[in-house]
């Protein structure tokens, strides 16, 4: 217990002296995992709307396959995304390999499901009078969509929320397609796991209790939003 | 001029035939109810009228032009009609905000927007719900909000699913006179459907009665053709039968025509002797020929020659006590009658 204590206390100070090197991997973590975030939100959540808004043959197919996709592991990812952008692989050209952008493109594919259904879910949770009072007053398509989407934003929010949960906690795609070099791909996660083969604690910690300040104060900023906006007289 | 016309309209959810009409027609200006028991088909009817909903099959026609199923072809015809839901819902914002939206998705902006938002709240006696927040309003209050939200657009035909269900009698009675005046006023058409025959009654040029999906027979209650055989100072005699002669105002005539079809209103009939107090209109004798009960309500077929049905309040019955077989008086006020232009086969008089 004396070396959890022990590296918590010196965490902490790191964490006070704003230690460079901390504060760069932190950076790294949050550029990539933004980035990831907001391309799979702009493929993920359009994509949401459509199948759940559509009638197609197939769609349960697609259904399940999307949350097959949930459970797929980093580490398959990582080798998919290897495999195209490997010297050998299809797009080597584009020196991709071992860039925040191949970490990117990674969690890109990790996430879009996760979004994707949970846009679905929370679409599908709307009430079918918004749709119908929309289109009987004149709404076209794309805007009889956004009045579901004003609806469903928390929802919607929630499933951009998990999702970069998802990505900044994910190790499996960072290593094998970063490379955790430091100070380029090094994020929290791949820093925590050498940090242990190493066998020092202290910046782990640091960087373990920086993961989940920033998962408890994304959520808390998610249910002051959700809460202020619930309550107040418009 | 037509509004509607239905040929063979099935709507077909499964195995499940929900709606089964074989010939509809609607005509502009008029106030028509829907009237039948839960899952007669009436909202199934009124999303098809509002083009939310397709039919299985058949066709039908709009303003004289038919109406395809692709959702490009349709949303021309949608901005023309507006549903009313029988529980609306508000859209997140403000009870301004909601009103406002269809009149951005038809892009009329700034003063005009203004003028007619003020106008329709007004006219709901709403104004000072304005700022409210749309989705904290009471039930009552969120069916005024959602007609204004209707009414703001001006739309051809406005389509009411219940609009009386689940509200207090003042609310009722407000949105009630609210459809009575814009249909008088703008001559907007309106289609609602009711559980109650006496709002039927009371504010529909035409009833038409939905039962497991058809029209049903009574919907043609009460229409007759009638000849005009001449005239006697400003009343028009129609003959309805080759003994039973009405006299009807002269004005109420549809022009200078010698066959019209006449439309009496059974909830505006009285039965039995008067208290001295009747206005215009006409007196007839006849036997009671079946009674039932109906919503709160006694509805009597009364043979005059041609079958006549009235209805009549539960107190009224048991005042009156009136029996099958009986002879009875039925007074039929000239606001009872008017000239009909039903769609449905009629029966000859």
């Amino acid at each position: 217990m004396d070396l959890l204590f022990d590296s918590v206390a010196s965490a902490f100070v790191l964490l006070m002296s704003f230690d460079r090197e901390l504060i760069e991997i932190v950076l790294v973590s949050l550029n990539v995992s933004c980035f990831a975030t907001i391309i799979a939100s702009l493929v993920g959540i359009p994509g949401g709307f459509v199948v759940a808004y559509s009638s197609f043959p197939g769609k349960r197919l697609v259904l399940t396959c999307l949350n097959t996709l949930l459970a797929l592991p980093t580490v398959v990812i990582g080798l998919l995304v290897y495999s195209f952008i490997s010297r050998k692989g299809l797009f080597g050209s584009l020196d991709l390999l071992y860039t925040q952008k191949a970490i990117i493109i990674g969690q890109v594919i990790l996430i879009v499901p996760v979004i994707m259904t949970l846009t679905i879910a929370a679409v599908s949770r709307i009430d079918d009078r918004y749709r119908t009072t929309a289109l009987t007053l004149g709404a076209s398509r794309i805007q009889m969509a956004r009045v579901i989407f004003l609806e469903a934003r928390y929802g919607v929010l929630a499933a951009v929320i998990a999702a970069f949960g998802r990505v900044i906690a994910e190790v499996g795609i960072s290593m094998m397609l970063g490379g955790n070099a430091k100070g380029f791909t090094r994020t929290m996660t791949t820093a925590m796991a050498l940090e242990y083969d190493k066998g020092e604690f202290v910046l782990a910690v640091a960087l373990g209790i920086t993961l989940m300040s920033l998962a408890f104060l994304i959520n808390l900023l998610f249910h002051f939003f959700q809460g202020r906006t619930g309550n107040e007289a418009v | 001029m037509k509004l509607y016309k239905l040929e063979n309209i099935k709507r077909i959810y499964g195995r499940r035939t929900v709606l089964d009409i074989a010939d509809l027609e609607i005509s502009a200006g008029k106030i028509y109810t829907l009237i039948g028991p839960n899952g007669a088909g009436k909202t199934s009817l009124l999303k098809i009228l509002a083009f939310l909903d397709l039919p299985s099959k058949g066709r039908m026609h709009f303003t004289g032009q038919e109406v395809g199923r692709s959702e490009k072809s349709l949303h021309p015809f949608r901005k023309r009609v507006v549903l009313l839901d029988q529980s609306p819902i508000m859209f997140t914002g403000s009870v301004w905000s909601n009103i406002e939206f269809g009149l951005k998705v038809r892009g009329v902006a700034g003063a005009e927007k203004k003028r007619r938002i003020e106008e329709v709240l007004e006219l709901v006696g709403l104004a000072r719900f304005k700022d409210y927040n749309a989705q904290g309003l009471s039930g009552g209050e969120t069916k005024r909000i959602a007609l204004a939200r209707a009414l703001v657009l001006r739309p051809e035909v406005l389509l009411c699913d219940e609009p009386t269900a689940n509200v207090d009698r003042e609310n009722q009675e407000i949105i009630l006179s609210i459809i009575e005046q814009i249909n008088k006023e703008q001559k907007t058409s309106v289609i609602f459907s009711t559980h109650y025959l006496s709002q039927g009654n009371r504010l529909a040029h035409h009833s038409l009665m939905l039962q497991h999906g058809s029209l049903s027979d009574k919907a043609n209650e009460n229409i007759f053709r009638i000849t005009v055989v001449g005239f006697e100072g400003d009343k028009a005699l129609c003959q309805l039968t080759g003994q039973l002669l009405l006299r009807i105002p002269r004005a109420a005539l549809p022009g200078e025509t010698s066959f019209a079809k006449i439309h009496i209103k059974s909830g505006l009939l009285e039965c039995g002797p008067g208290n001295g107090d009747r206005v215009d209109g006409n007196v007839v004798t006849g036997h009671i020929t079946e009674m039932s009960q109906e919503c709160g309500r006694v509805r009597l077929g009364i043979n005059i020659g041609v079958n006549l049905f009235l209805t009549l309040p539960m107190d009224k019955y048991l005042r009156e006590q009136p029996r099958i077989g009986g002879r009875v008086e039925v007074f039929i006020p000239d606001v009872a009658v008017g000239f009909s232009s039903f769609a449905s086969s009629l029966p000859t008089a």
